[in-house]
């Protein structure tokens, strides 16, 4: 199968809409392999009239299967109308014998955020459900599921991106398209593939880029993305379709840690102390080589939850290291963090392992953010250290987590996102919004811990913390539940070679 | 019990949104104890048997306490001797009532998963009632 993938045209007026470079992208449907073209939003600039009467001009000449979804630019002024009348349905499934096209609109009108309702959640399980057979399962929507590079402050991923990532992962889509941000950006998850198109002819673009589109080809073993930018030049990536289901050899065990996040503790009923010593006393059966964290041991950053926090967690009976979420440092918690558990900034290594702490957390803010400063250095950092697997943590995520409105997200994720992958850092362990996950994104395994013992949490298997064990060939993760300490495999995923 | 507690699952579903996406293997010709250590360390029931990187078998905890402890053999029997070599498997487009009844109608509790040839999973009928038994746990550990 083969589709061209446009994105953010913003027909409209000359000041921002490059006619030319549309008609170089369209220029591709001269190839008579293409099976359909597939547009993710922002087709016109205003959702006026004037702009829908000429896109409408322009697509009806397609006469390849298209599929047109409208953006955030097309929902503007009632402009939701307008694309019923010119385009119709913004949500639908479109059938070929292989496979099937799932699109739905993610734009709420006259704002620049995206949103997936229950209803449209619905539809597109319901959807996945019904066309569980089809060898090729394909999602569209206008905004990103994955942070995006290059893209500012990480504030436009769907604000339910996390229940969507799930349903695409278990459901087995093998590639979801979007738009929106005006970058081009490629990442693979598990065995999804997440394409973001730049803007095809929009003047506004990023980081100095220029118009782009993508072509894309799937096939029985591997699904090409061609990002082709409109003066000619061309990136290819080249996706497996096939992950590694079956693990038998896994080397030695030659490292464990408990990731844990969320304690809270504090004398208050919300801190759930038999959870927090059940969890402890399996944890000390568990002959861990260390503990990891990622935030929140206390419920706020005041002296007896400290003084408390200090002598509960004296009790771990393997080295602990720590970063602070932003509730450990409001009030006095800032002087207190480094009094009773440290610098804010920690790391633990041996010979071939390296946990390397990130400081993501602001003061009376639940909002994380790295900055380029602690950015530059924590990578220079990673580069000069020799070891066969390197791991960083930090308390925000950086991959949408489930159950859990995107406000845990890093802001800065895109482009930290970008990096951990492009250098094939082997762990990112994160500690918000209370739910567990573990996924694997380009070649790094990242995995996001439940709260431990507090009622503060979003996972109907209850209160948990994760171990990884990091083999000579593997690393697995699992989610241990807090009370009673049964245990179920998060993932197994082989290690970079 | 929270009478109110929602369905997490309706019967009608196709099992792929259920399977365990990972399967841990062991070599045929590895001793029954290498296969009991196995279970203990990764937590789990059953292993499918590898020769030459194809499955060839498919072995429970069941099988050990049946065919090995209770008859008094010793562990370090290799595994190829007590594994079940057809495999009872679903296509993973079966929804998860045709899963309970392959479980039902062949006495089994674990079943592989197959998408055009290829084994991508397995179910368990624990798995089934966990989805149950997550209900119950967290209405308890939420006090």
């Amino acid at each position: 199968m083969r589709i061209l993938h446009i994105s953010d045209t913003h027909i409209g007026e000359k000041d921002h809409y490059n006619k030319e470079s549309l008609k170089i992208a369209l220029k591709e449907l001269e190839d008579k392999d293409l099976d359909m073209l597939i547009h993710s939003g922002d087709l016109t600039q205003d959702g006026g009239l004037k702009h829908y009467e000429k896109a409408k001009e322009i697509f009806d000449k397609i006469s390849i299967p298209h599929i047109i979804i409208p953006g955030n630019h097309d929902k503007r002024s009632g402009g939701l109308s307008l694309f019923k009348d010119h385009f119709g349905s913004p949500n639908g499934v479109f059938e070929s014998q292989e496979a099937v096209v799932i699109y739905v609109d993610s734009a709420v009108p006259d704002t620049d955020i995206g949103r997936v309702g229950i209803v449209k959640y619905d539809m597109i399980k319901d959807a996945l459900a019904e066309h569980t057979n089809k060898s090729i399962k394909i999602v569209v929507l206008h905004h990103h599921i994955v942070p995006i590079p290059k893209a500012g402050r990480e504030r436009n991923v769907l604000s339910n991106a996390g229940d969507l990532l799930e349903l695409f992962l278990k459901g087995d889509v093998d590639l979801v398209l979007s738009g929106h941000r005006h970058y081009p950006n490629v990442h693979r998850i598990e065995n999804t593939v997440f394409v973001n198109a730049g803007t095809t002819s929009d003047k506004k673009t990023r980081y100095g880029d220029i118009n782009s589109y993508n072509l894309i080809h799937i096939e029985k073993e591997k699904l090409t993305v061609k990002t082709k930018r409109i003066d000619g030049s061309k990136e290819k990536k080249y996706f497996p379709r096939k992950d590694k289901r079956i693990f038998y050899d896994f080397g030695e065990k030659i490292f464990r840690v408990v990731h844990t996040s969320n304690t809270f503790i504090s004398s208050s009923p919300k801190f759930l102390q038999t959870h927090f010593f059940n969890a402890l006393k399996i944890i000390n059966s568990l002959d861990c080589d260390l503990t990891i964290h990622c935030g929140g041991v206390v419920e706020e950053g005041i002296n007896q939850n400290y003084k408390l926090a200090k002598t509960y967690m004296q009790k771990f009976s393997m080295p602990i290291i720590y970063t602070p979420a932003g509730r450990d440092i409001n009030y006095l918690g800032y002087e207190l963090f480094k009094e009773y558990f440290g610098k804010m900034l920690q790391s633990y290594s041996d010979e071939e392992v390296l946990f390397r702490g990130v400081s993501s957390a602001q003061y009376d803010s639940p909002e994380g953010y790295i900055g380029e400063t602690q950015k530059e250095e924590l990578f220079n950092d990673l580069d000069d250290q020799k070891r066969s697997f390197k791991s960083v943590f930090l308390h925000h995520n950086i991959l949408p987590i489930p159950h859990a409105r995107e406000k845990g997200l890093l802001e800065d994720s895109g482009d930290f996102l970008r990096e951990i992958v492009n250098k094939k850092i082997d762990l990112v362990l994160t500690g918000t919004s209370s739910h567990p996950s573990a996924m694997k994104i380009g070649d790094t395994v990242v995995v996001n811990a439940n709260s431990m013992s507090s009622v503060y949490q979003r996972s109907r298997y209850g209160n948990s913390f994760n171990v990884i064990d990091i083999y000579e060939k593997a690393v697995v993760v699992y989610e241990i539940n807090s009370l009673w300490g049964n245990r179920k495999i998060l993932g197994i995923w082989d290690r970079n070679s | 019990m929270n009478k109110a507690a929602p369905n997490f699952y309706d019967v009608d579903m196709p099992i792929r949104s259920f399977i365990t996406k990972r399967l841990i293997g062991v070599k045929s010709e590895s001793s029954v104890q290498e296969a009991a250590e196995k279970m203990v360390e990764f937590s789990t029931g059953s292993l499918v048997v590898i020769e030459d990187e194809d499955i060839v078998g498919f072995i429970t905890d069941g099988d050990i306490k049946k065919k090995v402890v209770a008859e008094g053999l010793k562990p370090d029997m290799p595994v190829k001797e007590i594994m079940v070599k057809e495999l009872i498997t679903a296509d993973i487009s079966s929804t998860i009532k045709d899963v309970l009844e392959l479980m039902a109608e062949k006495k089994i509790q674990h079943v592989l998963i197959e998408e055009d040839d290829d084994i991508v999973g397995i179910v368990t009928f624990r798995d089934l009632i966990d989805i149950e038994r997550q209900k119950l746990e967290t209405y308890i550990s939420r006090e």
